[in-house]
């Protein structure tokens, strides 16, 4: 007996100890690693982020391991991309976690693209499978622009600020600094882009509206025939055709897509094939958002200047 | 004038001497003038550059802030202004919000055997229609429906495979489900036909639990089991009506069946995970209230892997479970048997995958009687929401002729499917 109840006690203990140290810092659960690092940014050493999706998977397909609930049981606050980019595992991961301080309409569950300005908001009445796996509310890949990151920044600074009130200033501060460094980068990433301005490229999946938006490139033609399908031969031979009347110089694509038919494509119309991280972790060098946006354009104008 | 001459021999002999002395030193001066001018240009060059980077920058600052700020001035200005521009696609989306999702399943096959007492032998037959409603009913709940819609000899007989309140706003972690759905005894029976890997159920399944397994008026209650190791540990206890008549006692049954069952996962990495599951049922086998009864056991291992780059294109799933059964019998006996399947199903590109199959199983009034059954197929998933399957399987029966059976199963569906569990 006596066993027994040491047992409890040390179990007891445990669950004490594991919740005091958890209540230290505002625990965060992330849906992408691009969410996880401007949170990091503005929350500094008050909060403690993880997220669901890492930067080299494709955030449209995640599945809802039960982990995930564990985790998101523990979070104060969970913030997402919206525009239904997580709608496959979204809704079992919060039900699941059993955790009301998270659910839709809480302070602890933000949608950080209130605000954001969209691309792609399907203006026709209907609209249906057909056309792929199109986004009934925008294109969801709004992260890629500078400037709607600073939007998502305030979003988070704002939402921590009424979780925590005493740590307003420094959420604060935080931003305005976020905020520094990112019109200090958006120049230099501009001036490195400048020169390519309105030049046409080719993508794999239609993830790029708001970069090439934000930096003056086209994205005249996809890969994919229609968003989420995969490369027919049929469409691959138009994409050829339309890179060699246009002169395409390169084929931007995403870590996680195959890049045999991209790399088809560029054997036979002479563009080079660029992979690059979409989201904060996709490769090595990705360490943070500024980092993700260095390699992008980086990597962007080293081939166009080819 | 000797004076003069000598003045004159003087001055005409050392002149030159010093215009030459004199030249030089000018020739230096202009040299290092120049010199001087051409320092004084390179620094005003310089000093022209920097101004120029200087201003360049700043400029170019300004540029950026005064495209944010446009950018902000037309996200504000233009948000009313598109709701007023789209009222259509606006007000559509509104009202639509408040409608349940709704989703239309179609599984069509066609199924060849050389079982010839088959109704289905060799023809074509629309299996099932699955009709799928679901939304939150208020903050503290959500409902789903599922009716099936299938063929009854020439009519269509529609019915209420699922529907339940799940109430998720409960103290104490607890989740509770009331109404019809389908009992959370291992894996396999909580599926419907349309998410199963396969074409047909396990014989496992069909043998102890009946065609489609085990779904019942009823209520479920499950909570995590909190745990120093941050684990993924569910407990559910569930109870319903006993009309299952292939262990139970069916409709005739007034008595409950009782279920409990324990979910454990374990996240092996990120991208691959192991999950073990024990469930336990027990109630009457008769109408004689208790007198007689059926025990159930199940236990169920699943390990899945997923690479997380490549997850597009390759996964696997390892899923195994087996069934034990103590039946009583009128006679005061008691029949002994059980069942098990064994499935491997590969990934190997972004619309192609392939599985086999084990079945090994005993019957619930039967532990004389066996089915060894082994299947293969292939799928392929023209899109997420359209495949095609071909399933291929051999029956051998100690109690009756073998079996073979080949499917070709086309499943579609309308509308936005629910997300499907890990």
């Amino acid at each position: 007996m006596k066993r027994i109840m040491f047992f409890m006690i040390f179990m007891l203990s445990n669950f004490i100890t594991a919740d005091s140290y958890a209540n230290d810092k505002i625990q965060i659960l992330t849906t992408t690693t691009d969410l996880k690092s401007i949170v990091e940014f503005i929350g500094g050493d008050k909060v403690k982020v993880d997220s669901i999706c890492k930067g080299y998977q494709d955030p449209h397909f995640v599945e809802a391991m039960p982990s995930f609930m564990i985790k998101a049981k523990k979070a104060d606050l969970f913030i997402r991309v919206g525009l239904e980019l997580e709608i496959g595992y979204e809704e079992l991961i919060i039900n699941g976690s059993r955790n009301q301080k998270i659910r839709i309409g809480q302070l602890g569950h933000l949608d950080a693209s209130e605000g954001v300005s969209l691309l792609e908001v399907p203006t026709t009445t209907k609209i249906d499978r057909s056309m792929g796996d199109v986004h009934p509310m925008g294109n969801p890949h709004y992260w890629l622009d500078p400037l709607n990151v600073k939007v998502i920044a305030s979003n988070i600074a704002n939402r921590l600020s009424e979780i925590s009130p005493e740590d307003a200033l420094y959420f604060k501060k935080n931003l305005s600094e976020f905020n520094k460094k990112m019109d200090e980068k958006l120049i230099e990433w501009r001036k490195r882009l400048v020169p390519f301005k309105g030049e046409n490229i080719a993508v794999y999946h239609r993830s790029w509206p708001y970069f090439v938006n934000r930096f003056g490139l086209v994205a005249s033609c996809e890969l994919e025939p229609k968003p989420g399908i995969p490369p027919s031969s049929g469409h691959l031979k138009e994409v050829i055709d339309k890179i060699t009347k246009e002169d395409i110089k390169v084929i931007l694509m995403e870590v996680f897509y195959d890049e045999k038919p991209a790399k088809f494509v560029a054997e036979q119309s002479g563009a080079k094939v660029v992979v690059v991280p979409n989201s904060v972790g996709g490769t090595k060098e990705a360490k943070d958002y500024f980092s993700l946006m260095d390699i992008i354009v980086k990597r962007l104008t080293e081939a166009l200047e080819q | 004038m000797r004076r003069i001459l000598i003045f004159l021999f003087v001055t005409f002999t050392f002149c030159p001497y010093l215009y030459a002395q004199e030249g030089l030193e000018r020739n230096e001066e202009v040299k290092k003038l120049k010199e001087e001018m051409k320092q004084f240009q390179a620094q005003f060059e310089q000093k022209i550059d920097e101004m120029k980077t200087h201003y360049d920058e700043k400029i170019n600052k300004m540029q950026a802030k005064i495209e944010q700020l446009e950018e902000e001035k037309a996200a504000v200005e233009t948000k009313p202004y598109e709701v007023a521009q789209l009222p259509q696609t606006s007000l559509g989306r509104y009202f639509q919000s408040f409608n349940p999702d709704v989703s239309l399943i179609g599984d069509f096959i066609y199924h060849g055997t050389n079982k010839k007492d088959d109704e289905v032998y060799n023809q074509f037959k629309m299996r099932q229609a699955e009709l799928a409603f679901s939304a939150p009913v208020d903050p503290y709940s959500r409902a789903d429906f599922f009716m099936h819609i299938e063929p009854s000899g020439n009519e269509w007989k529609i019915g209420l495979c699922e529907g339940y309140l799940t109430l998720l706003d409960l103290p104490l972690d607890l989740q509770a489900k009331v109404g019809k759905f389908k009992a959370n005894f291992g894996k396999v029976n909580r599926l419907h036909l349309h998410s199963l890997p396969w074409v047909d159920y396990p014989n496992m399944l069909t043998n102890f639990l009946g065609e489609e397994g085990m779904s019942n008026p009823g209520i479920s209650v499950s909570t995590l089991i909190p745990n120093p190791w941050d684990q993924y540990v569910e407990l559910t206890l569930e109870a319903f009506n006993n009309h299952n008549s292939t262990s139970f006692a069916g409709t005739e049954g007034r008595d409950m069946i009782y279920l409990t069952h324990l979910k454990n996962f374990f996240e092996i990495n990120d991208e691959s995970g192991l999950e073990l599951g024990g469930s336990f049922a027990t109630g009457p086998n008769d109408d004689g209230h208790g007198k007689n009864r059926t025990n159930l056991e199940g236990i169920d291992l699943t390990y899945k892997w997923r690479p997380l780059k490549e997850g597009l294109y390759k996964s696997l799933t390892f899923q195994n479970e087996a069934l034990f059964n103590q039946k009583d019998q009128s006679d005061g006996s008691q029949i002994d048997s059980w069942g098990a399947y064994s499935s491997l199903e590969y990934q190997f590109a972004k619309r192609w995958s392939t599985f086999g199959r084990y079945d090994f199983s005993e019957f619930s009034d039967y532990s004389s009687r066996h089915d060894n059954a082994i299947s293969t197929g292939l799928t392929f998933a023209q899109s997420e929401y359209c495949f095609w399957r071909l399933h291929v399987k051999h029956t051998d029966r100690d109690y009756n002729k073998d079996i073979n059976e080949v499917w070709l199963q086309c499943n579609f569906g309308l509308g936005p499917h629910r997300a499907h569990e890990y």
